[in-house]
């Protein structure tokens, strides 16, 4: 008859080495698996600046002085996905072919924050976050003024590109995804 | 029992020895007084096999993509028999889940089951707890309607707010710079393979320590109170005069029926709410998370700023982290709620604190919308006011202030501000708040023309 189980028959040096061994091929399995697995998983969503331009669309669209929401369409996109719906954003016409673009959510959580004309103010509508024309925190929550999109002109034609943070004096602070 | 039965069982018995397990399994025996709420664990397991089950089901004609999923669940609705029933099981299924894990996780805390020797089940529920919330989250974004799109746009915002990992948590969460498609595929993939596969997981080991420690007992008589040392004797005590399993499944059978019959109604009756299909370009949406997240998002109104964090990671973190070590910081003998006056204290007041936020955020006043509810009324005003109702409309004030159960809570409701507040006073407070009454937060409106500014004074004035 077979003896009852038990760790003495087994010599310790060979219960090292087998803990040794499942340590090793264990790891190793891990490694094999895992390493692109975690990469597969994570690593597309960490690519820095996938998005290339956003046509805005005519500068001449743009009245000075005013700000207005725009439909931007992805121009040199990934294979996929084809994101084929529009972005929207702010645009602020500054005068002397200066822009200022922003982003339509809410630096607080993320709600879509909305452009009132005749109060020259930007409204998110769900912890009373109140931001000026120049996207300034004027009251709530919203912990920094709203987000920014760098901009070029070209050949007359509104490109949105990066988004970027602003400090409290407007000035730039850090790339969103960088 | 039929000769035919008996043969089965014989030539089973055999080959795994069933007869000893099922027998150790459905005879043990339980303690004294194993009560109707012993049954909330076997309730949210029926309930979790039902959510499979119909999720299964939904998953035939459910098309994770943004251009397909909406229309795929207008289909299971509307073509497909019994789809609104299914997706109804499903949908208001998800709801009765999160209340039955709950009031599950209460029981076990009210019987001070989490004490020895039951801390590692209760490690393991609190882990399920978040997996049936993780559920929650995923599954909202599926119907791919405006509440799921902007829900799912906070619910990662707020991931975003963690400090140091948030930025790329938020980027890993929405599979790129945005909720889109991909958003959508890793959320649908971890909703429908690899929770599940987590949950059963968890489950097992969960139900396990359960057989293998027996039930906790209800904190009566000599159990009320159980140094470590008393505890196997009287706990053996106590099963000695108590049922068995056996009896105790009928109790386990009805609440699950019940559960059932429930859920049914609901599916039947209730219509599921559907909004239009996600537009990332709409300025105008109000975003409102479900109403399990209601506590979290009423919470952020106390936390403003760059206090924002305290209320989006701080507050959560502690709050798991407290529940999770919690039978390693309460390691008192008293199990009877009575027994242990600060642990049920501290729970009743974060049951209160959640309870108070989730009432807030249920009753909050009806979000603004463009061209407001008060536009409507407006046409009755006399001229003068109707003027001032205008420029209120136009201003936007609605974003912060409530006037007639519309608009947001930021700042004082108006609806009767002119008993409190007379025309001139409002007049210089619009002007510069903060000169009229130091801290004010609203923002001032000094470059509103006079005549605008005496419309709408006049106008909030007459309000009483």
């Amino acid at each position: 008859m077979a003896p009852d189980p038990s760790v003495d028959t087994v010599p310790p040096g060979r219960r090292r080495f087998v803990a040794a061994a499942m340590t090793a091929i264990g790891a190793a399995i891990a490694a094999i698996v895992g390493v692109p697995l975690a990469g597969f998983f994570a690593l597309p969503a960490l690519r820095r600046s996938e998005r290339r331009w956003l046509e805005v669309g005519p500068v001449a669209d743009f009245a000075e002085g005013r700000i207005s929401k725009a439909l931007a369409k992805p121009l040199v996109g990934p294979v996929w996905p084809r994101e084929t719906g529009r972005v929207a954003l702010y645009v602020q016409n500054q005068g002397d072919g200066k822009f200022a673009l922003y982003h339509i959510h809410c630096t607080h959580v993320g709600c879509p924050v909305r452009w009132n004309a005749p109060a020259g103010r930007f409204f998110s509508p769900c912890h009373g976050g109140v931001f000026d024309k120049d996207g300034r925190v004027l009251a709530g929550p919203p912990p920094r003024p709203l987000d920014r999109y760098e901009y070029k002109v070209e050949k007359g034609v509104l490109y949105a590109g990066r988004i970027f943070k602003v400090n409290d004096r407007l000035e730039f602070a850090a790339w969103h995804h960088a | 029992m039929a000769p035919r039965l008996t043969a089965v069982l014989g030539w089973l018995q055999e080959r795994l020895g069933t007869r000893e397990q099922l027998t150790r399994f459905l005879f043990r025996r339980l303690p004294v007084g194993t009560t109707w709420w012993h049954t909330l664990g076997s309730a949210a397991l029926f309930l979790i096999l039902l959510q499979t089950l119909t999720g299964f089901f939904l998953a035939f004609y459910y098309v994770p993509s943004p251009e397909h999923a909406w229309d795929s669940l207008t289909y299971i609705q509307q073509e497909i028999p019994f789809g609104r029933f299914v997706r109804g099981l499903h949908y208001w299924g998800a709801s009765l889940t999160i209340v039955v894990v709950f009031l599950h996780l209460l029981r076990v805390f009210v019987m001070g089951a989490y004490k020895y020797p039951r801390e590692l089940s209760w490690v393991v529920g609190v882990v399920l707890f978040l997996v049936v919330m993780l559920f929650g989250f995923t599954g909202y974004l599926l119907p791919w309607d405006q509440k799921a799109y902007w829900a799912t746009v906070v619910g990662t915002h707020i991931a975003g707010t963690a400090p140091f990992v948030g930025d790329y948590l938020w980027r890993i969460l929405q599979g790129g710079v945005e909720v889109g498609t991909r958003t959508l595929g890793r959320f649908y993939a971890a909703h429908v393979l690899i929770l599940p596969a987590v949950l059963y997981g968890l489950i097992l080991v969960h139900v396990s320590m359960v057989v293998y420690q027996g039930i906790g007992p209800t904190p009566r008589g000599p159990l009320a109170r159980l140094r470590r040392q008393d505890y196997a004797r009287l706990y053996e005590e106590s099963k000695g005069r108590g049922e068995t399993f056996l009896e105790h499944l009928v109790r386990d059978a009805v609440v699950a029926f019940v559960l059932l019959l429930a859920l049914a109604w609901m599916a039947a009756t209730w219509s599921i709410p559907m909004e239009e299909v996600a537009d990332p370009t709409d300025t105008q949406y109000v975003p409102r998370p479900e109403w399990y997240f209601y506590f979290l998002f009423e919470l952020l109104w106390q936390f403003p700023g760059k206090w924002t964090v305290v209320a989006t990671f701080w507050i959560p973190l502690a709050g798991v982290l407290a529940l999770l070590l919690l039978p390693f910081y309460d390691r008192t003998s008293g199990r009877s709620p009575l027994t242990r006056p600060v642990a049920s204290a501290g729970a009743a007041l974060a049951l209160a604190a959640v309870g108070v936020l989730t009432y807030q955020g249920a009753t909050a006043p009806a979000p603004p919308r463009e061209g407001g509810a008060v536009t409507q009324e407006t046409k009755a005003l006399p001229p003068a006011l109707a003027k001032g109702a205008a420029v209120y409309e136009a201003q936007g004030c609605s974003a912060c202030h409530v006037l007639k159960g519309t608009g947001t809570a930021a700042g004082p409701d108006l609806t009767r501000v002119g008993a409190r507040r007379a025309d001139a006073w409002l007049r210089r407070f619009i002007k510069d708040p903060s000169a009229v009454q130091s801290g004010a937060s609203m923002p001032p409106y000094g470059e509103l023309p006079d005549e605008e500014l005496q419309a709408l004074a006049g106008y909030l004035a007459a309000l009483k």
